[in-house]
């Protein structure tokens, strides 16, 4: 492996302010306010732009030279007041990005201060309210500001009930807080089981509809759809919060188990055969509800459909990478499937990735070895992929530079895919979408090592010594 | 109530950034280069990303980006230069700076990530990018800088572009102060002859392009037309150049500067500093690239060069006149919308658009200054709107409102146009073929019918599916069911209105609920 120690070559990871917006996004009639430079707004505009394939509007408060000299109050309340004035949204997303941080502005205090001037009060039913959320640049990934938003979130209606929090009127519901941005077609699959089990629930965050709206009638400003505000301040009254994924700290979830005594519980993202089985087992612990007969026919030909693909995946050695709970769910489903993901990495840095990566390894294929990398870069990842020569790498689309070079076939999976269409649509979780996903990476291997085709000589003058058409027929 | 006495409905204070085109000899009212106002959702970035476009299709150059990982994440291999040779330029090289270096600084891991770097990919150049964050902490780049060169027998180049001081355009002057440091005295300035002020009859004569980034590979459409006329294009900047090629680019007799808005700096730099003249040109649309050629052959003043140019430019023309004309006859009469980050492109495709027969209802750009929108002005017919620093709002209602049939302009805005159900044709990053020089503009013609004319648009006329408005075709199947209709009756014929409503807007103050929903409001 190349050594390097103090300079990043192409990054695996986001930074803490976009993962905000993912979160955030997904709360209905919300819009995200960044304060710091104009550019970081523009920047991870046209990123979720380029991925969703969606307008994406993130309002910057565009500190300029005086404002970082002399802090980003004014900036900051004139940015929430043209938001206001011009998007007349329910809910606000204040993130911090680097040079607000680092000017030292106190954006809980401008914000209090800002409602006092604007007459905004704390009433959810008629007031807008801004949540702010601290999320530097340099501090982890986007994965991070995806979770600290989404606590955020949760922390501020508990803010705005104060006293009232002790009193708990049960709803019977069920919270799910996927620890990670699934795609907008996961939302939806996920929002599907629970309608057919759960049936009362309260999804944070919905991106299903905002990042992938459907053409209307007219353009709304702020695109529909996403975590109602009733719904989300009715998330402490619910009987359990299920959180999908395991690497990553949940601590929306660990909050409203901490200060409202929901209990919570955290499974895989359910991508793959026990995962899925899993998450339906976790719904049947909490609701006592019957697995659906239609998701029974779901398992049953993802089963089959591992028993029709066994041989053509079995020892195919993978290397897989993107976010932690995504690639700790997708090793696992390769496990099971008789690949062998020889390299298995994250941007992050987390301790715990390796660890559980590790422990799945040895309790479906105890005797395989792999490669596993946290904290990573695309550059150590080549050094990785051409250390582990794997067959197929499975990733975001950032991994095409190394799939192109060692012309080895990407699977596309996770965020960003700027490269390919589809990306909101793409579906992994639950066995509908396990089944997808095990179909597109062994048609990949088809193609890819499909020589048979073509026949060596394509013409049919091959067949001319053996007489005419006519005299082969009789 | 809210007076709408703007042409859209926006915040006041970007009233005064949108108007329309004036009558000739009158100055216009547009307030221009300024930053951008906090929460209007600006399409501009910032210092940085001004200098990071205008450096990094320089394709030997290390890219090293001094902040946290955001600013080269995102940056990272976005721009479509293409490069003949190398291409480290596509590669994102950051510090990733930590909480840890903004509290004692970053200056230690700059100067060994520059010493890696040496180590790891011996180039011939660095561009250390400063970002907000580095402004804040007051890492002395300049001398870290200094200290790598000499260490390396390297430039390693501080670019100053601290996110937050200023705009994008003083990125592009912040990319520009770094190319001069990489521009070396041509040897005869060395002996001490000084260049004549005009030289006409050059023996051979030495141009540089300035502002051609190779997007898609314009360049190389643009090079073998100089070169036929005898003149030798020593480097375009920034688009495959080498920091070899740039090293030599004092050598030339003219510069020719197509973007103006980043490079006119530098030009008038080259002037000064080494008395290289310098002219405007464009190379899209068949009008501009005839006058580039032919004042440059004016330029030089030979006779034979300008020979050459007509040749090149009657033959280039008559090899691609089938075809514009063919499309030209498909999108004729069409309404095209312009919002571009910089003024030089929007101007050429001004005429671009009226070569195929299209006129231009909208323009607008990031990062114009004052003549320049009064040159758009002058341009534009009568009615055009002009925009400075627009909006995603502004631009949807405007797209409405002066009925737009396509938009020229980048990714964010691609899907507002794509939403409201208009074409749209890509002219920044993302585009993949060429679209300058003639086969360029062949290529640009062929996407803007694509989009124009392809078949969705009709589709997407009617967004929801009215079966009773179907059935109304096809009563025959109706009749052969027996038994009553599930399906309620619908009596009006005329609540089946096919279209949506805001793609035919009154001018009035409806048009904004129209266009952006009750619901939203």
């Amino acid at each position: 492996m190349t050594k390097r120690s103090y300079v990043t070559v192409n990054p695996c990871i986001m930074c803490q302010p976009m993962g905000s917006a993912l979160a955030f996004k997904g709360i209905e009639n919300t819009m995200v306010l960044y304060h710091g430079s104009q550019g970081c707004s523009t920047y991870m505009r046209l990123h979720l732009a380029h991925h969703f394939r969606e307008p994406v509007d993130i309002a910057s408060s565009s500190l300029s030279e005086k404002g970082a000299v002399y802090g980003g109050r004014e900036n900051l309340k004139k940015g929430l007041r043209n938001v206001i004035n011009r998007y007349n949204p329910k809910v606000i997303g204040v993130a911090t990005t680097c040079l607000a941080e680092t000017i030292g502005d106190d954006v809980p205090a401008i914000i209090r201060e800002f409602k006092e001037e604007e007459g905004i009060g704390d009433d959810p039913e008629k007031d807008i309210i801004i949540i702010s959320v601290s999320t530097p640049s340099y501090g982890e990934s986007h994965v991070s500001g995806y979770i600290k938003a989404l606590e955020a979130v949760v922390r501020k209606f508990a803010e705005n009930q104060g006293e009232e929090r002790a009193i708990k009127i049960p709803n019977g519901k069920l919270n799910l807080i996927p620890v990670e941005s699934l795609s907008p077609a996961d939302v939806r699959e996920i929002k599907e089981i629970l309608e057919a089990t759960a049936e009362n629930y309260i999804f944070l965050p919905d991106i299903s509809e905002t990042f992938d709206a459907p053409l209307r009638d007219d353009l709304p400003k702020i695109a529909p759809g996403g975590t109602s505000i009733s719904e989300i301040a009715d998330m402490p009254n619910s009987r359990a919060s299920l959180g999908l994924g395991i690497v990553s700290k949940n601590l929306a979830l660990e909050y409203l188990e901490g200060y409202y005594g929901v209990p919570g519980q955290s499974v895989p993202i359910p991508i793959g055969l026990s995962n899925t089985d899993n998450f339906f087992t976790e719904l049947v612990n909490i609701f006592g509800c019957p697995i659906p007969d239609k998701y029974q026919a779901e398992r049953g030909r993802l089963l089959d459909a591992m028993v029709d693909v066994h041989k053509y995946l079995y020892g195919v050695k993978a290397a897989v990478y993107g976010d932690p709970d995504l690639v700790f769910s997708l090793t696992t489903f390769m496990l099971e499937l008789g690949m062998h993901p020889v390299l298995v990495a994250t941007g992050s840095k987390s301790r715990d990735f390796g660890m559980k990566i590790r422990q799945i390894f040895k309790e479906i294929r105890p005797e395989l070895e792999p490669m596993v990398l946290d904290g990573i870069d695309f550059d150590s990842l080549n050094d990785a992929v051409s250390d582990c020569n794997p067959d197929i790498l499975i990733g975001n689309s950032n991994g095409r530079y190394i799939a192109k070079a060692r012309d080895v076939p990407l699977v596309r999976v996770g965020l960003p895919i700027h490269d390919r269409v589809g990306a909101q649509r793409i579906l992994t979780v639950g066995y509908k979408g396990s089944l997808e996903l095990l179909d597109r990476i062994t048609n990949t291997i088809l193609e890819a090592t499909d020589t048979f085709t073509a026949p060596v000589q394509a013409e049919p003058a091959a067949y001319a010594s053996q007489g005419t058409e006519e005299e082969c027929m009789e | 109530m809210k007076e709408k006495a703007g042409i859209v409905d926006t915040l006041e204070e970007r009233q005064p950034y949108i108007t329309r085109k004036q009558e000739k000899g009158q100055t216009i009212p547009l307030a221009c280069d300024n930053n951008s106002l906090a929460g209007a959702i600006s399409q501009r970035a910032c210092v940085y990303s001004g200098a990071r476009v205008v450096l990094n299709p320089v394709t030997d150059a290390v890219h090293l980006v001094h902040g946290p990982i955001g600013c080269a994440g995102y940056t990272w291999d976005i721009r479509g230069a293409k490069s003949s040779g190398i291409e480290t330029n596509r590669s994102s090289f950051s510090t990733d700076m930590k909480e840890i270096d903004v509290i004692f600084g970053g200056e230690k891991k700059l100067s060994n990530a520059i010493d890696e770097l040496v180590g790891l990919y011996h180039p011939p150049v660095i561009f250390v990018y400063s970002t907000c964050i580095v402004g804040i902490i007051g890492d002395d780049l300049e001398a870290i800088c200094n200290t790598a060169s000499q260490n390396h027998n390297i430039p390693v180049l501080p670019v100053k572009s601290e996110g937050f001081k200023g705009n994008k355009s003083d990125g592009y002057k912040a990319a520009c102060d770094a190319l001069k440091k990489l521009i070396k005295i041509p040897p005869k300035e060395v002996a001490g002859e000084k260049k004549p002020e005009v030289s006409p009859q050059v023996r051979n004569p030495k141009i540089n392009i300035l502002g051609d980034f190779n997007v898609a590979g314009d360049v190389w459409l643009i090079k073998p037309l100089f070169e036929q006329m005898g003149i030798e294009v020593i480097v375009s900047m920034t688009g495959d150049s080498t920091a070899k090629s740039i090293s030599r680019a004092a050598e030339a007799d003219l510069n020719l500067v197509q973007c103006s808005g980043s490079m006119t700096y530098l030009a008038k730099w080259m002037q000064k500093e080494y008395g290289i003249p310098y002219l405007s040109a464009s190379f899209f649309g068949i009008e501009d690239i005839s006058l580039a050629l032919r004042k440059t052959a004016e330029y030089f003043g030979s006779k034979e060069m300008k020979k050459k140019a007509e040749e090149i430019l009657e033959t280039g023309t008559n090899r691609i006149m089938p075809e514009i004309s063919r499309v030209r006859e498909r999108v004729k009469g069409k309404r095209a919308a312009i919002y571009m980050g910089g003024p030089a492109k929007a101007l050429t495709l001004i005429k671009g658009f009226a070569e195929l027969g299209m006129e231009v209802v909208i323009i607008g750009t990031q990062t114009g200054q004052k003549e320049d929108y009064e040159q758009i002005s002058y341009s534009v017919r009568n009615g055009t709107v002009i925009v400075d620093d627009a909006n995603p709002l502004e631009l949807a209602e405007l797209l409405v409102k002066q009925k737009a049939d396509l938009m020229v302009a980048g990714v964010k805005e691609r899907f507002i146009a794509y939403k409201l159900g208009i074409a749209f044709c890509d002219f920044n990053h993302d585009r993949v073929v060429e679209f300058e020089g003639f086969d360029g503009f062949v290529n640009f013609a062929r996407e803007v019918d694509a989009s124009i004319n392809s078949p969705v648009w009709k589709a997407v006329r009617q967004r929801t599916l009215k079966p009773e408005a179907m059935e109304l075709k096809r009563a025959a199947v109706k009749e052969r069911i027996s038994g009553e209709p599930h399906a309620k009756e619908y009596k009006n014929v005329e609540d089946m209105a096919v279209e949506p409503e805001f793609l035919h807007p009154n001018m009035d103050a409806a048009t904004e609920n129209q266009v952006f929903g009750e619901a939203s409001r």
